[in-house]
């Protein structure tokens, strides 16, 4: 586009902001249209002593901003909570994490406690059979290979495997559970939080399971023992309450205290694939 | 017959998440936007930020160009109104420069009267607040409430300056080459 | 044991009733080492012994003098080691950028400055420093293959282990790539497996075929390729004598046989020739189909 043109003198003064209002707009109106004046000012800007930025420094700032991953709000309560930065990332990439699967537990959920607040008794059974598995469902997920596209290379890494699988665990019961705990209060029992100890029995079966299969495999077999036995327990006593005495919640703190153990001591199968199949 | 990628054409790569395409853009405006900016605040760091806030607010939307217009006249609309709004989360104020300039020398406004004709005579009589106005609504095409967080005044001062303006304006040119 | 960078005495690997691997004897220095093999002969399992990724259930694997079956020395391994694995998937919605950043993390970068530049230098080995905001799910497989290359490359490894790297990369990416590997293996060992005899000749010094869980061969690649020598021929249509005949682009017909005839148009062997030959002209292995002379 040949034509008019700023001259050498108007573009110095103006880049040295020494010109008139006028001449200012009249040159700048010329520049956003003008691609080769444009690359002028450039070049006269781009000097030390006339530079209004340091554009380098404002270039890396920029793309910083536009590469560089921002932490998720999960990632933000974990640094909170205590963990380093690095940690907290880490934690919160986890399939488990995924909207689309917390929202259909949540949805799970919902249609549980809402069946328990009003449908009286057979509702809390159903709220009874859902509550303590969510939570090892959900820890299964956020390390199970099927689930977890990207673990071959994760699992070779100096990074502990086992660190890595403990704290994603805590961070998702750390999640699940006060959202149980809250639902549970719609629940018409004098119990509201009995199923909390059949859950974490369930994660530590979970866990210790995982050394020999795989844990989604391990979660939805455990999952659905438990929704098999439910109903029969459900026929037999009537009222879910009988179920979450005394002596079946000892039994569950012994069934996770075992299972822990178990864990720990084959622990070191996680660090490496295993042949699930 | 220079072969260099249009403007448009990055564009187009930008929204397909082509980082050197974004960093010819930035190589292309950077400047004459900074020095732009440069001349209605003389805060540096805030016109960094505007200019860092424009970049990546073309990365975030570049299909916000409707391809009307000068790409240069869309990327100025966005830089002023992010500086604006870095003003508007400043809190104290940031002395806008004020391009006042010296008083031209007999010889240049000989030149001005050529080139500009009585606009410029009339715009140098102004005040440098009813200047600024000017400026900021007429040639920047501000709103009054951001023009009135670019200058740090009242949004009433700003509809009230602009009037007197506008009327010193007319009178001036009404009146005729002095 | 010798001091090879990798080494293994009657290595081997069983799943349930199968026989992955058996019997490997191999020593390692630095340098391009190519792992050639039909489906199934245990390349990818021989890779993840070496990446410390399974543990062997016969004989013994050592990596730069460590043991992986010793947890302390198996991260040692892990802290020299890079791995590209067969099949690489990647977290829902990352870039480029935050998958190898992620890699980065997993491999001990804590400071986020220096993990950031080392981010950017492995984009830029592997051609995506212009990609690296752009979501995985939207690159092409090559583009793919090479971000999950570029967090291998994390940390310049003494060991890297690549299980096919150059499946769908395009011919222009294979060339920077073969450049990319040649200049580290200067100082790394860098062990490759691949089903195309042409990147073995390009890029390895030495080869490694492997067939049903054994090692076939073990040598330099010239060596291989010379086995063939006079066993090739052309001809206008294929010859019965041979034990592979494939038509070639020319129309002629490019035969390899186990006898050495001196009534017959020679050509210069290629490796693809030794190994099919090595091979035994197993229908398992289809020819590339175009002559590489």
């Amino acid at each position: 586009m040949t034509g008019w043109h700023l001259d050498d003198d108007t573009l110095r003064r103006y880049v040295e902001r020494t010109d008139s209002l006028a001449e200012g707009t009249s040159a700048e109106q010329h520049l956003l249209s003008c691609e080769p004046c444009r690359d002028r000012v450039n070049a006269a800007v781009g000097v030390i002593e006339l530079s209004p930025i340091d554009f380098a420094a404002v270039w890396e700032r920029t793309r910083d901003t536009i590469e560089v991953p921002r932490p998720s709000v999960l990632e933000r309560l974990l640094r909170v909570a205590g963990l380093p930065a690095h940690e907290a990332r880490l934690v919160a990439v986890a399939s488990a994490f995924r909207g689309v699967w917390l929202t259909g537990l949540a949805a799970v959920l919902a249609f549980a406690t809402l069946a328990a607040a009003f449908g009286h008794a057979r509702g809390t059974w159903l709220f009874l059979a859902v509550a303590p598995v969510v939570p090892c469902l959900v820890v299964a997920s956020s390390y199970d290979p099927r689930l977890d596209p990207a673990l071959e290379p994760e699992l070779v890494t100096p990074y502990p495997a086992l660190r890595l699988i403990l704290l994603r665990t805590i961070a998702v019961l750390v999640l699940a559970l006060p959202v149980l705990l809250l639902l549970g209060l719609f629940i018409p029992t004098e119990e509201p939080f009995a199923w909390l100890l059949p859950a974490v029995g369930f994660v530590a079966v979970v866990l210790a399971a995982s050394t020999w299969f795989s844990p989604l495999r391990s979660a939805i077999a455990v999952s659905s023992g438990w929704l098999a036995v439910v109903p029969l327990l459900a026929a037999r006593s009537g009222s879910p309450e009988a179920v979450l005495q005394a002596r079946v919640q000892a039994a569950f703190l012994a069934l996770a205290a075992a299972s822990f153990v178990v864990f720990l001591a084959r622990r070191r199968r996680l660090t490496q694939l295993r042949p699930w199949r | 017959m220079d072969s260099r990628p249009g403007d448009e054409t990055l564009l187009l790569a930008v929204a397909e998440r082509d980082m050197g395409a974004f960093r010819t853009l930035y190589e292309r405006h950077a400047g004459w936007l900074a020095i732009r900016l440069a001349r209605r605040c003389n805060d540096r760091d805030l016109v960094a930020d505007a200019v860092q806030d424009t970049f990546v607010a073309v990365w975030q939307k570049p299909q916000g160009f409707r391809g009307d217009g000068d790409i240069a006249a869309w990327l100025w609309g966005i830089a002023i109104r992010r500086l604006v709004s870095r003003l508007r989360t400043r809190g104290s104020v940031a002395a806008v420069f004020e391009n006042a300039g010296t008083a031209p020398a007999a010889e240049d406004q000989v030149l001005l009267s050529v080139e500009y004709g009585d606009i410029g005579q009339a715009l140098a009589r102004l005040s440098p607040e009813m200047r600024a106005v000017i400026q900021a609504v007429v040639l920047d095409g501000l709103s009054a409430r951001e023009a009135a967080q670019l200058l740090h005044v009242p949004v009433s001062s700003v509809k009230t300056r602009l009037y007197r303006a506008k009327a010193h304006l007319r009178a001036a040119l009404a009146e005729g080459p002095s | 044991m010798a001091t090879a960078s990798i080494s293994l005495r009657a290595a081997g690997r069983t799943f349930g009733a199968t026989r992955a691997l058996a019997d490997v004897d191999l020593d390692l220095e630095p340098g391009v080492i190519g792992l050639l093999g039909p489906n199934g002969a245990g390349k990818t399992t021989l890779l993840r012994l070496l990446a410390t990724a399974l543990p062997p259930t016969q004989g013994q694997v050592r990596v730069l003098g460590l043991d992986p079956e010793v947890p302390a020395e198996r991260t040692g391994i892990r802290r020299q080691l890079g791995y590209l694995p067969q099949e690489v998937g990647f977290p829902h919605g990352f870039t480029a950028f935050a998958f190898v950043d992620y890699i980065a993390l997993l491999k001990e970068w804590t400071q986020p400055a220096a993990r950031h530049a080392e981010v950017r230098r492995v984009l830029g080995l592997v051609g995506l420093s212009d990609l690296g905001s752009k979501r995985i799910r939207a690159m092409s497989g090559g583009q793919r293959r090479r971000v999950a290359l570029a967090q291998a490359l994390l940390g310049s490894p003494p060991v890297l282990i690549l299980d096919e790297p150059t499946t769908g990369v395009d011919p222009e990416q294979r060339v920077t790539l073969r450049t990319l590997l040649a200049e580290i293996a200067r100082a790394s060992v860098v062990v490759l497996s691949t089903h195309q005899t042409e990147d073995v000749a390009a890029l390895c010094e030495r080869v490694i075929v492997l067939d049903r869980g054994r090692v076939r061969y073990d040598g330099p690649v010239t060596d291989l390729t010379a086995q063939a020598a006079g066993r090739v021929w052309l001809a206008d249509e294929p010859d019965p004598a041979a034990k592979v005949s494939w038509r070639t682009g020319t129309g002629r017909y490019r035969n390899v046989g186990t006898r050495v005839r001196d009534d017959v148009e020679h050509v210069e062997p290629s490796l693809e020739d030794a190994y099919l030959l090595l091979r035994g002209g197993s229908p398992e292995h289809e020819p590339a189909g175009e002559a590489a002379s």
